[in-house]
């Protein structure tokens, strides 16, 4: 599947209808990386987590900027991480944003 | 001037009037008590922790007093009075000296905020501290008391006190609470360590204390580096093996072992994250307290090698 560059977001969504992804008001990301495994400390309400890199990009992403879609966040942490489509699909890092959000690290926004 | 150096009887007489202070550093303990037979107990499980004057300020006021129980009115309890409040339910007038060591636990618990609290126990030797995390029944006490025995020095038997400032792990040396089985394990592993009374059927079982030693008692103000974790796991009749941990691992157990981490805040992430960072964890199951403390030397010459 191939995505459309940030600047096409909008277009391929005119109508808003795809899900802005942010930090909840307030909430900050302390990352620790042992060889392991990453350790992440979620400020707002002081509890800490096991996490997977990915999932510590995706945050890290969204914290530095506020309001992409997945597919945003998607190319970015493809870039970031040097990895295909193949090796990393989409419908995983869509999963794997709604279950940060399930875990109140995320919200989502529909415009 | 220790407790031990007090002329006979005055322990008594102070606890039964303006109170008897105790420096048990990080904290100083001022102890009140018409109860004899528990004063004897106090002056000789801290016989050579420092006095205070009484007048002087205390951390912590502490009262044991003599009350009717509710349900049978025939029968003394004690009750525990911390900064006149009373937390806990009355325990049976001879089980005032569990009612205490486990009363002064609880306000360390929730008092000592300026540091991370972990469950565990703790020694040292050559300025390097052994912690030892473990939730009740684990053997980190009986493994302490034991290795006290041995030479180490006794920081806690109950607390892993981290300096949330440098790190550094803190005593908070007081007599090791041995129950059930390990009393008589102690007995026997070390014939000349005092061992108070034995507190039968408590909530807890059967309960006793092990006295610090002098020399430990005399340090309880200096910490130590750390250097190892090993989370005891004592399985009577199996042979001593021991695990490493990965990382991630151990900072998520020690972080569910502290009494206070979520308290502390970021600060208690900061905290774990370099005792992680700086002592290598293991995982020590075992059956005999010999075996137990040559898998710990071993371990302590490899990491000193590596």
């Amino acid at each position: 599947m191939t995505l459309p560059p940030d600047s096409a977001a909008a277009v391929a969504d005119p109508a808003g209808s795809e899900p802005r992804w942010r930090v909840p008001a307030g909430q900050r990301f302390v990352f620790e990386d042992f060889d392991d495994g990453i350790v992440m400390f979620d400020a707002l309400v002081g509890s800490t987590h096991l996490v997977s890199a990915t999932a510590a990009e995706a945050l890290a992403i969204v914290e530095e900027t506020p309001d992409l879609t997945a597919d945003a966040i998607y190319r970015r942490l493809l870039a970031r991480a040097g990895m295909t489509e193949a090796a990393l699909p989409f419908a995983a890092v869509r999963e794997l944003l709604w279950q940060l959000e399930n875990l109140d690290l995320l919200a989502a926004r529909t415009r | 001037m220790t407790l031990a150096a007090l002329p006979a009887g005055e322990a008594a007489r102070r606890m039964a009037d303006a109170g008897l202070s105790l420096r048990l550093p990080p904290i100083t303990v001022r102890l009140r008590s018409p109860l004899p037979a528990f004063a004897a107990q106090i002056a000789a499980l801290y016989a050579d922790s420092e006095v205070a004057d009484s007048a002087e300020y205390a951390d912590v006021d502490l009262r044991l007093e003599p009350v009717r129980g509710l349900r049978r009115p025939h029968r003394v309890h004690v009750q525990f009075v911390v900064d006149g409040v009373t937390p806990f339910e009355s325990f049976p007038v001879a089980h005032a000296l569990p009612m205490f060591e486990w009363g002064l636990n609880w306000i360390f618990s929730h008092r000592m905020h300026d540091h991370l609290l972990l469950h565990a126990a703790a020694v040292a030797r050559d300025g390097r501290a052994l912690l030892l995390p473990a939730w009740p029944g684990s053997g980190k006490s009986t493994l302490a008391a034991s290795l006290m025995c041995r030479g180490w020095r006794l920081l806690s038997d109950e607390f892993g006190v981290v300096s949330l400032a440098d790190g550094r792990v803190q005593p908070f040396v007081r007599p090791a609470g041995l129950k059930n089985a390990s009393i008589d394990v102690m007995r026997a592993f070390a014939p000349s360590a005092f061992i108070g009374p034995l507190f039968a059927a408590t909530r807890k079982g059967d309960v006793a204390h092990l006295r610090a030693d002098a020399a430990s008692v005399r340090r309880g103000a200096e910490p130590a580096e750390a250097a190892a974790i090993v989370f005891p796991d004592f399985q009577a009749g199996e042979p001593v093996t021991v695990r490493p941990l990965e990382p991630s691992t151990a900072f998520l157990k020690l972080a569910g072992n502290a009494f206070n981490y979520e308290v502390v805040g970021e600060q208690g992430f900061r905290a774990v994250t370099s005792l992680v960072r700086r002592a290598p964890a293991h995982i020590l199951r075992y059956g005999d307290l010999a075996q137990a403390h040559a898998a710990i030397d071993d371990l302590l010459r490899m990491e000193a090698r590596a």
